[in-house]
């Protein structure tokens, strides 16, 4: 009885490890100088969105977040029309190629970030593309397209393969039956895979410190950067930078969460 | 599947041609540029053979970096682990289904959270002065605390963010790994009166063996993308306390000097052990 209550408090100290921070960062982002730099910390204060229109009225990061959005989504977009068929194609055709493909896909994960950005910054900048939107959805392809096919493999493996040949009876061909039957059964899995991809590109820091300097600046990169504006650091709008840029990721929170009950639901039968 | 349609070729090819062009053009252009001297200033250089390498060798900083990386692999890997069977266990244990699924989803958000907002809201927590987590230690001496300009903590102290992003994800898996095992062996276990200690020692975590294996592969892999927190945090300092090889590689090649072909080579050193050694763990425990 007493070790059952002691693993329980333990569980919400843990919990509260996870969320005591999340909670002070939000609480910090609406105080002034004053209230965040103090000796003791402060629970009660009067609460200023100084720090949240600061960080919305600027130039550089409207510009971020722009940037963010068309670069992330395209790279999905990219790894949804490449990454998809691709998956599906593996999923059906288990042999000897398609496991050595599917390796291949995995092994991407393998290359260090440094071996990546460094040439591919002598890349853009000898084809005139260093610093532009393009050139940072391309390279983010690269990520967004291997995890896509990786996570989505299983998911088009959970299709019953009776409903596809009961479309071919039907009178379908291949293709039709992956438009028509194999992508809507799978698609809520498939989203998951989608949206875990999102999550990685936009959290991506070292390839877009390196191949970006301005016109193609991703929002973590403004962000990092408020940290560096004269001799004090100014918390607050740090604070407001840091929940602005974490919104994105933890709308997916419900969405990633079924996905993994999906995967290892499955594994039970 | 009809195996005359040519469904397998057009949904493969251009995406793997793709791939392959996307991952082989920086590799190969890496290894080109490691062979030469260029800069950043000019775009002119020279090929001088292996002596990037030979210089690697002879640089203390270099192997200073190779120290602090793998013990940063080590490090984040095990703690992680032995993190994730705990707390994965504790909750199959101690939280009712229900509340089971509340804490997943709270234990989800740090991995989900950009690394560098991580970075920023830690780096906060342990200020010097103002820090929320350092108060306490405040409040008792009044001396300020500074674990991350200290070269004995500073690293710690990154690494602990890193733990704090992956663990509570990793004992998420893990807990939806012990509820797929099959009921009947720990029901025999518990009837032989096994403590939940034992039989999670015994039975359980024997039987989840596989994954957990492939779990800890993942982290190592992951391991390796250290570069946001550490830039965010530390800088790769105090001196060179947390400069780990991509950290190196980066400021050799854009901070200090501009030699991308001297970071080049670092990089293709990186390359080449993270591809040789992951290839073959991977291959030898999936076989």
């Amino acid at each position: 009885m007493i070790t059952r209550f002691l693993g329980k408090s333990l569980l919400v100290f843990c919990a509260a490890c996870v969320l005591v921070p999340l909670l002070w960062t939000l609480m910090n982002a609406f105080k002034v100088n004053a209230d965040l730099l103090t000796p003791v910390p402060q629970f009660f204060f009067d609460p200023t969105f100084e720090n949240i229109t600061y960080v919305l009225s600027r130039q550089s990061v409207f510009g971020a977040l722009y940037n963010s959005l068309i670069i992330c989504l395209s790279a999905v977009g990219l790894g949804l029309v490449l990454g998809l068929p691709a998956a599906y194609a593996i999923a059906r055709n288990p042999n000897r190629i398609t496991q050595e493909i599917q390796f291949f896909v995995l092994s991407l994960r393998f290359l260090p970030p440094v071996a990546v950005a460094i040439p591919f910054m002598v890349i853009w900048l000898n084809l005139g593309m260093y610093d532009t939107r393009w050139s940072m959805i391309i390279t983010y392809s690269l990520i967004t397209i291997s995890i896509t096919i990786w996570l989505s493999i299983p998911g088009f493996q959970q299709v019953p393969k009776e409903i596809e040949e009961a479309a071919r009876v039907d009178g379908y061909g291949p293709y039709a039956v992956f438009a028509k039957v194999a992508l809507p059964v799978a698609m809520k899995s498939l989203l998951g895979a989608l949206a875990f991809s999102f999550v990685l590109v936009w959290n991506e820091f070292m390839l877009a410190l390196m191949l970006t300097t301005s016109d193609a600046k991703t929002l973590p990169i403004v962000a990092s950067e408020m940290s560096q504006q004269g001799l004090n650091v100014p918390w607050g709008i740090l604070n407001a930078a840091v929940v602005l840029l974490s919104i994105p990721p933890l709308l997916l929170l419900g969405l990633l969460s079924s996905f993994l009950n999906r995967s290892f639901a499955q594994k039970n039968r | 599947m009809n195996r005359r349609s040519s469904l397998p070729y057009t949904f493969l090819i251009p995406t793997v041609a793709l791939l392959a062009i996307l991952a082989l053009t920086p590799t190969i252009y890496a290894l080109n540029v490691s062979f030469t001297d260029r800069t950043l200033f000019s775009s002119s250089s020279n090929y001088i053979g292996f002596e990037n390498y030979i210089d690697l060798l002879s640089d203390r900083r270099f192997v200073n970096s190779a120290y602090v990386s793998l013990k940063w692999e080590i490090m984040t890997v095990t703690t992680t682990m032995i993190m994730a069977v705990g707390l994965g266990v504790l909750m199959f244990e101690c939280a009712s289904p229900k509340m089971r699924n509340l804490y997943c989803l709270i234990f989800l958000i740090p991995v989900l959270l950009p690394r560098v907002c991580a970075a920023f809201v830690w780096k906060f927590a342990f200020h010097p002065l103002y820090g929320i987590v350092t108060y306490p230690y405040r409040a008792i001496t009044g001396q300020p605390l500074d674990l991350l300009a200290d070269p004995t903590t500073a690293l710690m102290v990154v690494g602990f963010v890193d733990v704090w992003q992956w663990g509570f994800f990793f004992a998420v898996i893990i807990v939806k790994l012990l509820e797929s095992l099959p009921p009947q062996p720990i029901e025999a276990a518990r009837l032989d009166n096994a403590k939940p200690w034992q039989i999670h020692f015994y039975v359980t975590i024997p039987m989840l063996k596989a994954p957990l294996i492939s779990l800890a592969l993942v982290k190592a892999i992951e391991s390796l993308r250290s570069f946001d927190l550490i830039y965010v945090m530390t800088r790769g300092g105090p001196g060179i306390a947390t400069e780990t090889l991509d950290m190196y590689a980066f400021s050799q090649g854009f901070i200090e000097a501009g030699k991308i072909g001297y970071a080049s080579s670092i990089a293709v050193i990186m390359l080449l052990t993270t591809i040789i050694t992951f290839t073959i763990i991977w291959k030898r425990v999936n076989k």
